[in-house]
């Protein structure tokens, strides 16, 4: 198999662990719950945010229920709070455990972040310092995550609206060295990158080239907010034109990876979902065409 | 694993900055980020970088109104009628000084707002308005608690059929039982007409709020239904329960008998007896 072809070939093989392209994907969202599992749309799959299935009996685990007996899903969580000095909740990897395998989840994940400490949480992605010393503690718990889940976890570059003064390697050389030396996947979000990289003056091809590609197991796609000083990651529109460059370019690069569009606020009908995500295919379609 | 000590403190000076009431600026130079960074409330840009746009502590901000905003929405979402009643500046103003008071210490959110009917209970001047308000607050987290409650399989008639004076009936986990001052519940239902009813004096109204299926409903009572249901949910024997429930105050034996007949029809129907073991959600008030 040529480089290229090998580039074009959506296969399992296109990450280190062999975890498959599951194609184009959309959050699932209670106000869609009724439609999926009346018409059951063309989906390739959905993901759900963890917590919003935890300590819960009710109407979203019914529906839940019917959809992962129909549709692949994937966990992504917001509150696992890796880089927290917090103890390791083992509870809640327990609880996240036992939704992964009602839900025969593909993979689990959540950010390279934290949301809160000394007990407390604060329901948001807080940037960590990106310092010796905060990869070594992030390293360090991701290893003990994963050996107690027993599977890689799959961790996404937030959008960040800070910089701490003690950094000291860029974002994308903190999340690069974390991959590799905790040996975790990585969850590419395009649109955070390009948040990111508006709100602290960076190049944003330059970093997406520092990703090492063989640990992306999946690609977020989302729309944003543009202040003018400053991009929020508010994930209520169509994703802009500058992020679906981008994403073509990491597809060029790695070859089809799982692709999902976030879309959390102001969320339109399902069909609407469908035709933004439909857009995707045109770059994968493309590298498949390339290779043929 | 033991913490590092440059990580940690940044982590609780952020944390401590951002979830500050009044927002970043203030939070810097509150005693508890003083404690943590004391340079830091002269000089944040020391600790978070400006960018070419924003200061530092203009990219603080960001951090702590998204902080305050998110939490306010779930709460918006999960206590609308209140929020309807007490105006919405007057409700998010309640809830930032609730949240500042009482901070997540759970990774899920469908608890966040817990206390927040006792929280108004305490905080808010004794009106007929705001006593309302509370009442509304207990029913919209009752619907919340229910809403996340373990399902159960409701009993059958051949069931019901073999029900004697000793038996000790179990009523579904997704059952709230609220005992209130005020006929909250109609005033509700007016609300979600699209009334404007006039804010009622005190009365009290026993409501039920219970899961049939996966729909959230809820449902005034009979103060003495109310007791014998109650009395039911604690675990007593269905004879002890209307004993001690409506025995001797309600007339003649073929009237109770008439009512007990209307009441458990009713109650058959919402599904609040079901199988198996089951527990009562306690009304906090």
């Amino acid at each position: 198999m040529t480089s290229k072809a090998r580039k074009c070939d959506p296969a399992p093989a296109g990450n280190r662990w062999g975890l498959p392209d599951l194609g184009l994907g959309v959050g699932l969202r209670t106000q869609h719950f009724r439609h999926i599992t009346s018409k059951w749309p063309a989906m390739d799959w959905f993901e759900i945010v963890s917590e919003n299935f935890i300590d819960t009996s009710g109407r979203p685990m019914h529906f839940l229920d019917q959809i992962a007996e129909r549709y692949p899903i994937v966990m992504h969580g917001v509150s696992l709070s890796v880089g927290s000095t917090d103890p390791i909740d083992f509870g809640f990897l327990d609880k996240l455990k036992a939704l992964a395998k009602r839900t025969k989840a593909r993979w689990l994940g959540d950010h390279v972040c934290w949301t809160g400490v000394a007990g407390l949480n604060g329901h948001d992605l807080y940037p960590v310092p990106y310092t010796e010393e905060g990869l070594r503690h992030m390293i360090s718990r991701v290893r003990i995550i994963q050996d107690y889940l027993e599977r890689p976890l799959v961790l996404e570059n937030p959008s960040t609206y800070l910089t701490f003064a003690a950094s000291s390697m860029p974002e994308e050389e903190f999340i690069a060295r974390l991959a590799v030396e905790a040996d975790c996947a990585l969850l590419l979000d395009v649109n955070n990158v390009y948040v990111t990289c508006r709100n602290h003056d960076l190049d944003p091809v330059a970093y997406l080239d520092a990703i090492p590609l063989e640990h992306v197991v999946q690609i977020h796609l989302a729309g944003h907010t543009d202040n003018g000083t400053h991009c929020i990651d508010t994930h209520d529109g169509r994703v802009i034109d500058a992020v679906w460059d981008l994403y073509k370019r990491v597809i060029a690069r790695a070859g089809g990876r799982a692709t999902l569009l976030e879309w959390d606020a102001n969320i339109p009908k399902f069909s609407v979902l469908q035709q933004e995500v439909r857009k995707a295919s045109r770059f994968r379609n493309g590298l498949r065409e390339a290779a043929a | 694993m033991k913490a590092a000590g440059q990580l940690e403190t940044l982590e609780r000076w952020m944390q401590t900055v951002v979830m500050h009431p009044e927002g970043a600026e203030a939070g810097l130079r509150a005693q508890p980020a003083r404690r943590l960074l004391p340079a830091a409330a002269r000089d944040p840009s020391g600790v978070v970088l400006p960018s070419k746009q924003l200061s530092a502590v203009e990219r603080l901000e960001i951090y702590a109104h998204m902080y305050f905003a998110r939490l306010v929405e779930v709460m918006e979402a999960e206590y609308p009628s209140v929020r309807q009643l007490l105006g919405p500046h007057a409700f998010a103003a309640a809830c930032r000084r609730f949240v500042a008071k009482h901070p997540s210490r759970s990774r899920m959110l469908n608890g966040l707002s817990a206390g927040f009917p006792d929280y108004l209970a305490r905080i808010l001047p004794r009106t007929n308005r705001n006593g309302l308000a509370v009442d509304i607050a207990r029913i919209e987290r009752a619907m919340e608690d229910v809403f996340d409650a373990p399902a159960a399989v409701p009993m059958t008639a051949a069931e019901f059929a073999a029900v004697g004076e000793g038996t000790r009936l179990r009523v579904n986990p997704a059952l709230a039982l609220l005992e209130l001052r005020y006929p909250a519940n109609a005033y509700m239902n007016a609300l979600r007409r699209g009334e404007r009813p006039r804010i009622p004096r005190p009365r009290a109204t026993f409501v039920i709020v219970f899961r049939r299926g996966f729909q959230v409903l809820r449902r005034d009572q009979e103060p003495e239904q109310f007791r014998l249901l109650r009395a039911l949910a604690a675990g007593k024997p269905l004879a002890v329960a209307v004993r001690a429930s409506i025995g001797g105050r309600s007339g003649s034996a073929d009237r109770v008998a008439r009512r007990l007949g209307r009441w458990f029809e009713e109650w058959a129907g919402a599904h609040l007896f079901v199988k198996g073991d089951a527990h009562l959600y306690r009304n906090s008030r």
